[in-house]
């Protein structure tokens, strides 16, 4: 029995990366030290999700902190990993459009076809379109890898962007794809909507410009931060290990 | 004291801090050394040298040329600052701090260094400090709300629930009112991490009430259903946690924990099968596709019901070829009979196959249907609750005849092997099930994994190298370190460990060791990334994850495993050469000739292993001489491939403690680590610390029967101190180890009743003998009788006979009629062959 739960959630299950790790390097040749599963995790904590065996007697419950969890809590369990995929946001679009990208996707090749791999992907899909507005995901796939293109294409709807030649270690090359998202994004109108009403609930008036000076000195702040290159990686810049694999 | 620099140098000197700024170490050494041409005792120039030199490798020299600035400098921020961060750098977090403090106290207005020094608190878990370096970080710069987050964070962490509320509450009341914009994430999960304190704090109805007016607006819209969902079935708000859990269900049909969640919400009891399975039913229809709500009711149905709802589960999921079948439905087997039905439904279905198909030709998917059948079965034969390995063969070669380009046929036929106890023949098997399919990594790996299983460690790092890169001097096993391989290395080291290869072991233990402490170590840059990125909630749940990091299941593992390596050397100081054979009679033959000709082998074929290793530098230092690796950093040679420094130690049980204390630490609930703790602390004369194992192993399962065997040997060990315990320790560990094993008990009668009330359980048995033979060593005849005895348990397993000849060694026994009579009972295994 394998359960489909977030990487970093409510409760967390972050402890489950050494065994996401142990998962990867057993079935894919592209492999990443765990502090890039780490940065995954941290830098868009809403995009990755993990498949387990559920314990044969179950989840404990609510032991996390604060009673979290009532009806099970995976923390602590160390069930076994049989699937994960890891996703992110592409930090720098090139046409200024929000996308999300899968950086690896697998499902141990004993669990396959339990429909695991889809629905790994449809959850991180709508992450990426909910959370952070993407207007597409994109994805590399090897050519030769019929049952993953199955998946991408005829399953979920992919379609290829062009054939990137020579894109593996090994020489082979893959198939850049993408999946338009804006199906699922949000009404964010309607969100807006309620935020106004809200505001006008509480007195406040929208036309009030008395913050106007912080608010763009925050996003002032924000776009600098862009440009400054955090150091993450066993002493790498982001830029060095957002696409540092063993093979490339 | 320090001389003031002339205006030409001191321009000089601030090139040297912009050059390091900009990474330019070698200019700043150059310019730092234009400046102490004329100056050579200016100490924050010397400093900035030696924080130049640090960042090219020359921490040795960076480190002298630190404290001679110091010396010539000590009232200066600089001089300090930069010791703390050489500190820094060599993990020396202690003493970092200490120098950061000196610097801080030198300049308290500098915020680099508040910074630095907040960071490492952060790191060594010195909340407190972390509250003062915060508040004073925000009065600074009160205007980023990053500061407001992490003084939030560190009362928090602190346990001060009530005052990082404040914190965040304060920050939102600044922005009088006006609602950052909904695409704000930074605001959104603060916002949640604010949420997530107040349930933390245990006032769910306000943590509801404030989720409920925020959570529309909150990005991550999948954690606020799930913290809705769980703060209404905690308050037993029944009715609205139903929804929420069928809204969760709605968008992931595939989690177990969402059912239970609606079964809790919507108050089903256990027993009433009926309405759980209606439940069930209801999603499988509305996502036909969607496993979960298919499988789960096995678990709970009985009888007729759950025959029916097998068979329907198991001919769908074998009618569509589901490889995995097995795997989904093995945990049922606990139940024997459900173990019972599910055997005769599937092998009713190969009859009616068989006698339907008639020898007529068959359609593609009735043979897909058979051999998958045949599969299935095959597993459920070799499966340790259902075990026939004869009949699992059958039906494996029953598959494969059918399939024979079937990876998983064929790795399941090596698989059986393993169960038959023949590692060499089950390596073999894989290997053919990789030839299958050279391009799948995890067949690879499969394949890697059964070649170390049978202490082929060359031939499984061989398999390895198919898919590494092995450009880089380490070659093969460099690059599985840097990728943070534990799997391999774990296998790799255990194999070792089985072949007694003492130092290489060691070498494997660390190497995981140490991933785990570059684990440890990761963490340190999100202390501050994190609260640029934002996401508040996935940062603290990684702190409190790196706190028991080595509770993981992979770092018992290892730990148990050197622990194991550290006795062995401790116990047989000769293995420090290598592996020494072990006669006929056993480990403990007196011959002192035999013994010192068995050395002299050992060391013989330990020097020939170093001239191959070092060949094999020689060769790779030469085809590497041009290859740097891809990302410019050169990788240093190990100087010692071999681990002879970790073997040739002199204190075995004092190196031991590193992995043994977080092993105690984090495994309460191991019994093997504690009974391993007990066997530590008994060679170190440590008796308190040794009886405080025997209790927590107590404490796990009183009849476990390492622990029987362990009581015992304390008890004689306690009746036979060379000289008495200090009064006060004597006193302690009697009252503790008088719960266990009470003075006034018969030792010999204690075993005996241990062995009558356990008759059966092999694993039992083995202790209890072993306990007679310590008690009683002139029973040794009658022990061995009934050790060969057990070969006739219906229930003995391959393990617990290779055990037994372990204790036929300790005993000094002859091994050949237990062999003998072992490999009868099991002729295709191969574990049993002496020589």
């Amino acid at each position: 029995m394998v359960d489909i739960v977030p990487l970093s959630s409510y409760p967390s299950y972050i402890d489950l990366l050494p065994s996401i790790q142990t998962c990867n390097i057993t079935n894919l040749p592209e492999n990443y030290f765990l502090k890039y599963y780490l940065y995954h995790a941290l830098t868009w904590p809403q995009l990755s999700f993990v498949a387990v065996v559920r314990p044969r007697s179950g989840y404990k419950a609510s032991t996390g902190p604060g009673g979290a969890g009532a009806a099970g809590d995976v923390s602590g369990e160390y069930p076994k990993v049989v699937g994960y995929v890891l996703a992110k946001m592409e930090e720098e679009p090139t046409d200024g459009k929000q996308h999300g990208h899968i950086t690896s996707l697998s499902v141990m090749r004993t669990h396959r076809r339990l429909g695991i791999a889809e629905r790994l992907m449809r959850m991180s899909q709508r992450a990426m379109a909910e959370s952070h507005r993407a207007h597409f995901v994109s994805l590399h796939v090897r050519v030769s890898n019929v049952a993953a293109l199955r998946l991408y294409r005829d399953t979920l709807g992919f379609e290829v962007e062009k054939v990137e030649s020579g894109y593996y270690a090994d020489g082979e090359d893959a198939y850049a794809m993408h999946l338009n998202l804006q199906n699922m994004w949000l009404d964010w109108k309607a969100i807006e909507k309620r935020d106004r009403e809200n505001n006008k609930e509480n007195g406040e008036g929208d036309d009030e410009n008395v913050d106007e000076g912080d608010e763009v000195g925050e996003l002032g702040k924000k776009d600098a931060e862009k440009m400054i290159r955090v150091k993450v990686g066993r002493g790498l810049g982001v830029g060095d290990l957002v696409e540092k694999n063993e093979s490339q | 004291m320090p001389q003031p620099l002339n205006s030409k140098d001191q321009s000089l000197f601030r090139q040297v801090v912009r050059h390091f700024e900009m990474k330019q170490y070698k200019k700043g050494i150059k310019t730092a050394e234009q400046v102490l041409r004329k100056n050579p005792t200016h100490g924050d120039t010397q400093a900035m040298k030696a924080l130049n030199m640090s960042q090219i490798g020359q921490s040795e020299e960076a480190f002298a040329l630190a404290k001679e600035a110091l010396r010539n400098d000590m009232k200066s921020h600089i001089t300090w600052h930069v010791y703390g961060l050489l500190y820094r750098q060599e993990k020396n977090y202690e003493e970092a701090i200490k120098a950061y403090r000196f610097a801080l106290r030198l300049e308290p207005e500098s915020q680099p260094i508040q910074r630095d020094l907040a960071l490492l608190q952060m790191q060594m878990r010195d909340y407190q400090g972390y509250i003062q370096s915060r508040s004073a970080m925000l009065q600074a710069r009160p205007g980023f709300r990053q500061n407001w987050t992490a003084l939030a964070i560190a009362h928090h962490l602190a346990g001060d629930f009530e005052e990082a509320e404040k914190v965040l509450t304060t920050y939102e009341d600044t922005l009088k009112g006006t609602t950052p914009p909904v695409a704000d994430m930074e605001n959104s999960e603060a916002i949640l991490y604010k949420n997530s304190i107040i349930a933390e704090s245990g006032n769910l109805e306000r943590a509801l009430e404030h989720l409920e007016a925020v959570g529309y607006r909150c990005t991550d819209v999948l954690a606020v259903m799930e913290m809705k969902a769980d703060y209404l079935l905690r308050l037993d708000r029944k009715a609205e946690a139903e929804a929420a859990y069928t809204a969760l269900l709605e968008r992931n049909p595939d989690n177990s924990i969402y059912y239970n969640g609606l079964i809790l919400a919507k108050a089903i009891p256990e027993t009433d099968h009926k309405a759980l399975k209606a439940l069930y039913d209801e999603w499988v229809q509305k996502n036909p596709r969607c496993d979960a709500a298919r499988r789960i009711p096995l678990d709970f149905l009985e009888g007729e019901e759950f025959k029916q709802a097998a068979d329907a589960y198991l001919q769908r999921m074998l009618k569509k070829g589901v490889p995995s079948l097995f795997v989904n439905i093995k945990h049922l087997y606990t139940n024997p009979t459900k173990r019972e039905v599910v055997q005769e439904l599937v092998e009713s279905y190969v009859s009616q196959a068989s006698s339907e198909s008639n020898g007529s030709a068959e359609s593609k998917g009735e043979n897909e249907f058979l051999s998958c059948t045949y599969y299935f079965l095959a597993q459920h034969y070799n499966y340790h609750l259902s075990r026939n390995l004869a009949k699992a063969m059958e039906n494996v070669d029953k598959a494969i005849e059918q399939s024979p380009k079937a990876v998983e046929y064929q790795m399941t036929k090596a698989r059986i092997w393993k169960h038959y106890g023949n590692s060499a023949k089950a390596a073999e098997e894989m290997e053919k099930a990789r030839l299958l399919d050279e391009k799948d990594r995890h067949i690879n790996t499969k394949a890697a994994k059964y070649a170390l299983r049978n202490n082929e460690n060359e031939k499984g790092l061989d398999l390895m190298s198919k898919f590494t890169r092995n450009e880089t001097v380490g070659g093969t096993l460099g690059d599985l370190h840097e990728m943070q391989c534990t799997w391999f290395l774990t296998e790799d080291a255990e194999a070792f460990l089985r072949q007694k290869k003492l130092g290489l072991a060691l070498k494997r233990f660390h190497s995981v060791y140490n991933i785990f402490d570059t684990w440890q170590e990761d963490q340190f840059d999100f202390h501050s990334f994190s609260l640029r990125k934002g996401m508040i909630r996935a940062y603290v749940d990684m702190v409190r994850w790196e706190d028991r990091l080595r509770e993981h299941p992979f770092y018992t593992r290892i730990a148990l495993g050197a622990v194991k390596a550290h006795l062995l050397l401790h116990d047989q100081p000769d293995l420090v050469h290598g592996p020494m054979p072990s006669g006929a009679n056993g480990l403990d033959s007196t011959d002192e000739n035999e013994r010192k000709k068995a050395l002299k082998k050992a060391k013989k074929e330990q020097q020939r292993l170093e001239k191959i290793e070092s060949d094999k530098r020689e060769a790779r230092k030469a085809a590497a001489a041009n290859a740097k690796s891809v990302d410019g950093e050169t990788k240093k040679e190990d100087p010692d491939p071999l681990g002879n420094t970790l073997v040739q130690t002199q204190d075995p049980l004092k190196d031991v403690m590193k992995f043994l204390t977080p092993l105690l630490e984090f495994g309460t609930k191991n019994i093997e680590a504690q009974c391993l703790g007990f066997e530590v602390y008994l060679r170190k004369n440590k008796h308190l610390l040794a009886v405080k194992c025997l209790s927590a192993a107590h404490a796990i399962d009183p009849s476990n029967p390492t622990l029987h065997l362990q009581l015992l040997r304390f008890r004689k060990a306690l009746d036979n101190l060379s000289e008495p315990l200090p009064e006060q320790a004597a006193e302690a560990v009697n009252a503790e180890f008088e719960k266990l094993l009470p003075k006034s008990q018969k030792l010999e009668e204690w075993n005996e009743s241990y062995l009558s009330s356990n008759k059966g359980i092999v694993a039992h048995v083995q202790a209890a003998l072993s306990g007679r033979h310590l008690l009683k060593p002139e029973s040794k005849l009658q022990c061995e009788k009934e050790l060969l005895a057990t070969l006739d348990a219906p229930e003995i397993t391959i393990d617990e006979a290779v055990i037994a000849i372990d204790l036929l060694n300790k005993w000094g026994s002859d091994k050949t009629a237990y062999a003998e009579k072992a490999s009868k009972k099991w002729p295709e295994s191969s574990v049993f062959q002496l020589n």
